[in-house]
């Protein structure tokens, strides 16, 4: 029995039933809401997310409070920079899949650099990076066009690929492998847990703590960059600051998939269920016939109610 | 047995250490003192009496945001709404106003009502992160969701217009003085009162060491919900203050300036762990941001390049913010 | 009259058992005198009475009333105060705010009143005059204070609760001896106006000097309570533990000097740095060397340094006929040093995760290893894990669902993957139960008999006497004495670690 009811109580597993549940809860509200077609679409959106919340886990798996409020930059970033190096040419995707992943690693890197070699707290070191690249978000957009997406782009993001399921899903599903197999059959993997987890421990034991840390960072931007790319291939034509409404989303995606944002607990499988989880639920507040400003305190007082469920605090008396 | 005679096991401060152990916002004075030198060398106009009072009436409502914010953080926490009970209690107060004539007692109750949804906003966030055990950034996070959809129910859309009354005494002068200034006396009288309660001090002790705190017996969970009170009370002061500037109600007006009063918070050199700060650094963090802003734009900066040059500065000041505070407290 | 009594208190962490049955009765004016060894149950105890630990089972009688303690307001309100051994201070506060920090005196409903703040900090630091060291003061920042200071702080704080009932957790673990003089005035003072006073020491002579009664506690059983004037100080250590008190050391043959004709396997020349200086000493392979004296000589520090997570400043260390410079723990694993803990919780576990990846970080790095195949990695961990006897259910439930002994099991056996040349024991048995000691001591001396080159700073007399073929006795972060054949003895070693003081 208490076996059933700790399962019960994994974070995945409470996700799980949470997306059974608004599925059916979304058909009974409006049906048709859980049809193929329709968990499809949800599945592309929430696949953004989730790669976003990638990055995002690792940083957050590494400790020391660590976060990365960058990411929405970075990925408005990317999905300029690729707009304009492919500029609706799919002879332009390799080059600008090599630029975007060079621009996100650069800043990770930065990012990376501060908080191992200055010691910059993530939260401060991050967010003073996503003022820079506003700022640059700015200048680029005034000297260039916004830039197109590629034919193939667009068609590997929103139609169907292979199994009549679009291409973003599978490149989703395999970072979810790849992710898996990195965080527990990778010696690096252990280590991001170990510094996560006890990083004092971790340097006495031979782990390169710094090096490890630096390396979540540019790992967080090279997944923003990734999202950037797909984010133009879903809307086309990239407008300005489309990442940065994903950036605290990314953060709740990974606390709903159960990562412990004091870092060294979590995997990224919780997190995917976690981006399903959660785009799901905005889908239905869409759906339901109400004004934006009721569907935004449903949003956000179902969020609350749905942290319960997640990681509370430990009380201060043991 | 006279280990720790022969064993120094411990460092002193040193000259440097000792003025930032007592006055930790003296670096953020430092840059405030320069940024204006350099708006001075850019733009000796920009220095004018007239000028600064508009900067310091435009950004007065960042100043109280940042310090709303520097009162969770003292314990540790952190509010990711401010921004959103600021555009709460602006278009609150404006629709009141509105609707009950725009009279100057119509004005002053409204006011009240806006110090009183302030208030209950940071119940909320400090029920919801002291009492239920929420993590803070993603619990005020969630509030503020919550409270933006709150005041777009209110005001779904931008641009009910204050009563005149209201803004004209924000932007006015009374006996020759602009009206900002009296609100900076103000302020600092309610700062320096604020500073020797006992909330304040508890507040500092728990984010100090929540553990030791509990420990000695000190009402952690209230101390820090009390704080989250505070810091719904300054938004809602900044809101105030907005409203003056832009005369108008607007429900998503605050949104971004939360991330801005985190980061004043640490320019005016507070931990983020809690339990090190001060409210003076955070209104000169928040000057920091005001005068990096102007600094660009005086320099002649081409306006597509302003965003970026003051994002870097700020990263810049951030970053020299941290290193300072630590020299301070090691 | 019975100020405090305690029956059939418990308190379970998981699956660990902290108490098992704490019972405690203490007198208006005595000082009671807890007594244990490392994680026998008295800290648990205290904080029970504190309110900081929620007791599992039992009942708490303050003058004679029964009594529920919710936490720690809770108990002060019921007039208990409590020196905590990790100390409960605020690092950015000043001493005098420290000090009434419990209690803020008020003014006006809401504001700090200074004025009596400052008069509470001066009395209590008054107390204290003469001793409490340079620069303190009621406005000094705690953080900036020595630690001695700043456990002369936690001591003013607790006094400063006025409360009839006062527990003192390990207080003079870092006082000298002018400031415990004082200390003990003090309480006498307020055994005189009626105060019950819990006392924790491991110092015989503090507890002779300053104790009416003595609980002793033993697995977190309490075993009996004594009066200190009827007993003596062999008869307390026997009870504390218990039958099998005469081992690990003595039972086993004292180790004889080993010759060094087997080659040095560590050799340490003139070695300075951050709390020790001029330190030289060669371990032979084979060989158990001792570090002896009092806590925090210097003895971690060294062996630290020699791991390169410690500040050295000048100095020549080698391992084997190789010149080594340790910039790193990493450089240090890979030059075949090894470095044990006692500091288990922050030094060594890598908490909740599982035992395997608590095993195999020392192999991954010595071999150079990128992908890890737990499952592959079993017949490699599981021999290391048995060579201890370690007990576990498997090697994928995290390694917090285990005892404190089998944890630290966990951490030596990562090193016995890949055998390292030389072993660098810090204190490795602090806090963990008697067999978990004896199997780890049966099995340094194994490794010993391998030809490791083993270092073991002990703040146990009886392991070093039982287990060291030499002993360099640390003083003031130098060697003042070795010793070595049948000069081992516990009357010598004690005589040395106290003849500076």
């Amino acid at each position: 029995m208490s076996r059933i009811n700790s399962f019960l109580r994994q974070p995945i597993v409470v996700a799980l039933v949470l997306i059974v549940f608004l599925l059916y809860l979304g058909e009974a509200l409006s049906p048709g809401f859980a049809t193929g077609g329709q968990i499809l679409r949800l599945l592309i959106v929430a696949s953004l997310l989730g790669i976003i919340a990638a990055g995002q886990n690792v940083v957050i798996l590494g400790g020391r409070e660590g976060i990365d409020l960058s990411v929405g930059g970075v990925v408005s970033l990317s999905a300029i920079i690729a707009g304009n190096v492919m500029n609706g040419a799919d002879g332009g995707i390799l080059p600008a899949v090599g630029a975007c992943l060079a621009a996100g690693a650069f800043f990770g890197l930065l990012n990376g650099l501060g908080v191992t070699l200055l010691r910059i707290p993530p939260l401060v070191m991050t967010l003073g990076m996503l003022g820079v690249l506003q700022g640059l978000l700015v200048v680029i957009r005034m000297g260039i066009p916004s830039g197109q997406a590629a034919p193939a782009l667009s068609r590997f993001v929103t139609q169907p690929f292979a199994y009549g399921i679009p291409g973003i899903i599978w490149l989703w599903i395999m970072i979810g492998i790849v992710m898996a197999l990195m965080l527990n059959r990778t010696v690096f993997g252990h280590r991001i847990y170990a510094i996560g987890s006890n990083e004092h421990a971790a340097y006495m034991a031979g782990v390169p703590v710094g090096i490890i840390r630096i390396a979540l960072f540019v790992i967080s931007g090279m997944f923003a960059a990734i999202a950037g790319l797909c984010l133009l291939g879903y809307s086309g034509t990239s407008f300005a600051n489309v990442g940065e409404q994903y950036m605290l989303p990314s953060i709740i995606a990974v606390v709903f998939g159960g990562t412990s944002l004091a870092g060294g607990k979590g995997g990224y499988t919780g997190t995917m269920a976690g981006a399903v989880l959660l785009v799901i639920l905005q889908s239905i507040l869409t759906t339901i016939n109400i004004e934006e400003s009721g569907r935004q305190m449903v949003f956000g007082a179902t969020l609350l109610l749905l942290m319960m469920f997640y990681g509370r605090g430990r009380a201060m008396r043991a | 047995m006279a280990e720790t005679a022969t064993v120094p096991s411990y460092r002193r401060a040193g000259g440097i250490g000792r003025v930032l152990e007592r006055y930790p916002f003296l670096p953020a004075l430092v840059i405030v003192v320069a940024l204006l030198f350099l708006n001075g060398f850019f733009s000796p106009n920009s220095l004018s009496f007239r000028a600064l009072t508009g900067l310091l009436s435009t950004y007065m409502a960042l100043i109280l945001l940042s310090i709303a914010q520097t009162y969770v953080v003292y314990a540790g926490d952190i509010d990711l709404s401010a921004g959103a009970i600021l555009s709460l209690v602006n278009v609150a107060i404006v629709v009141l106003m509105e609707r009950w004539g725009g009279g100057a007692g119509a004005v002053l109750l409204a006011l009240a009502m806006g110090l009183l949804l302030g208030l209950v906003c940071g119940l909320v966030n400090g029920l919801v992160v002291a009492a239920l055990r929420l993590q803070a950034i993603v619990a005020t996070f969630a509030t503020s969701i919550f409270f933006t959809g709150l005041a777009l129910y209110i005001l779904p859309v931008a641009g009910t217009p204050a009563p005149a009354l209201f803004w004209r005494a924000y932007g006015g002068r009374f006996f020759g003085v602009p009206f900002v200034f009296y609100i900076l006396a103000v302020l600092a009288i309610l700062l320096a009162v604020l500073s020797r309660t006992r909330l304040v001090t508890q507040l500092l002790a728990v984010g100090d060491d929540p553990q030791a705190a509990y420990q000695t017996g000190l009402p952690v969970v209230a101390t820090r919900v009390k704080g989250y009170v505070l810091c719904g009370l300054f938004s809602a002061l900044a809101a105030f203050c907005i409203t003056g500037d832009t005369a108008s109600g607007d429900p998503l007006v605050g949104g971004k300036m939360t991330l801005y009063s985190v980061a004043a918070v640490v320019l005016g050199g507070s931990a983020l762990s809690g339990g090190w700060g001060t409210v003076v650094g955070s209104l000169l963090g928040a000057l920091t941001i005001a005068l990096v802003n102007s600094v660009v734009f005086f320099m002649g900066t081409p306006s597509e390049w302003q965003n970026f040059v003051q994002g870097l500065a700020i990263l810049l000041v951030l970053m020299a913010g941290v290193l300072a505070g630590r020299r301070g407290r090691s | 009259m019975s100020k405090l009594k305690l029956s059939g208190v418990s308190k379970a962490y998981g699956a660990t058992l902290a108490l098992r049955r704490g019972d405690l009765e203490v007198m208006a004016g005595e000082v009671h005198v807890l007594m244990g060894s490392n994680g026998s149950g008295k800290s648990t105890l205290c904080k029970i009475i504190a309110g900081s630990v929620r007791p599992d089972s039992g009942r708490i009688l303050v003058d004679d009333q029964p009594v529920t303690i919710t936490g720690p307001r809770s108990a002060r309100a019921h007039g208990i105060g409590i020196f905590y051994q990790e100390l409960s201070l605020a690092a950015h506060r000043s001493v005098g705010e420290n000090i009434s920090l419990g209690r803020l005196p008020v003014k006006a409903g809401v504001f700090v009143d200074r004025s009596e703040l400052r008069q509470r900090a001066a009395r209590y630091i008054g107390l204290f005059d003469g001793v409490s060291g340079e620069e303190f003061s009621a406005e000094a920042l705690v953080g900036s204070l020595r630690p001695d200071q700043r456990q002369l702080v936690e001591i003013m704080k607790a006094l400063a609760s006025e409360a009839p009932l006062l527990i003192f957790d390990e207080p003079t673990s870092a006082l000298d001896r002018a400031q415990v003089e004082r200390f003990f005035e003090i309480l006498r003072d307020l055994k005189r106006r009626g105060r019950g006073i819990v006392f924790i020491s491991h110092r015989m002579d503090e507890i002779k000097a300053i104790g009416d009664r003595v609980t002793i506690i033993r697995d977190g059983e309490t075993i009996t309570t004594l009066n200190l004037n009827d007993t003596d100080p062999a008869t307390v250590i026997r009870l504390m533990v218990g039958g099998a008190g005469d081992m690990p050391a003595s039972q086993s043959s004292v180790p004889a000097v080993v010759d060094a004709e087997r080659g040095a396997a560590l050799t340490v020349r003139n070695l300075s740095g951050r709390g020790f200086s001029d330190v030289s000493f060669e371990v032979a392979r084979g060989e158990i060397l001792g570090f002896g004296g009092l806590h925090g000589q210097g003895q971690s520090a060294v062996l630290r340094g020699i791991f390169g997570a410690g500040a050295v400043t000048s100095g020549k260390i080698l391992i084997g006929e190789e010149s080594f410079d340790a910039s790193g723990p990493r450089k240090a694993i890979r030059c075949g040093c090894a470095y044990v803990s006692g500091d288990r919780a922050r030094d060594g576990v890598i908490s909740g995760r599982p035992i395997i990846e608590n095993v195999t970080p020392i192999h991954y790095l010595r071999d150079r290893l990128m992908i890890a195949r737990p499952r592959k990695l079993r017949h490699k961990v599981a021999p290391a894990l048995q060579s201890m006897q370690t007990k576990f259910a498997s090697l994928f439930h995290p390694i917090s669902s285990l005892s404190g002994g089998n944890q630290q099991k966990v951490i030596i056996a990562r090193w016995l993957i890949d055998r390292p040349d030389v072993l660098l024991l810090d204190d490795p048995t602090k806090g963990i139960d008697l067999s978990a000691k004896a199997d780890l001591f049966a099995l340094i001396r194994q490794l010993a008999a391998d030809g490791l080159g083993i270092v073991l700073y002990s703040s146990e007399d009886a392991e070093l006497l039982g287990n060291a073929n030499r002993i360099l006795v640390f003083n003031g972060g130098s060697v003042s004495r070795e010793l070595t054949g049948a000069d081992r003895t516990r009357y010598n070693l004690y005589q040395a670690a106290y003849e500076a003081a």
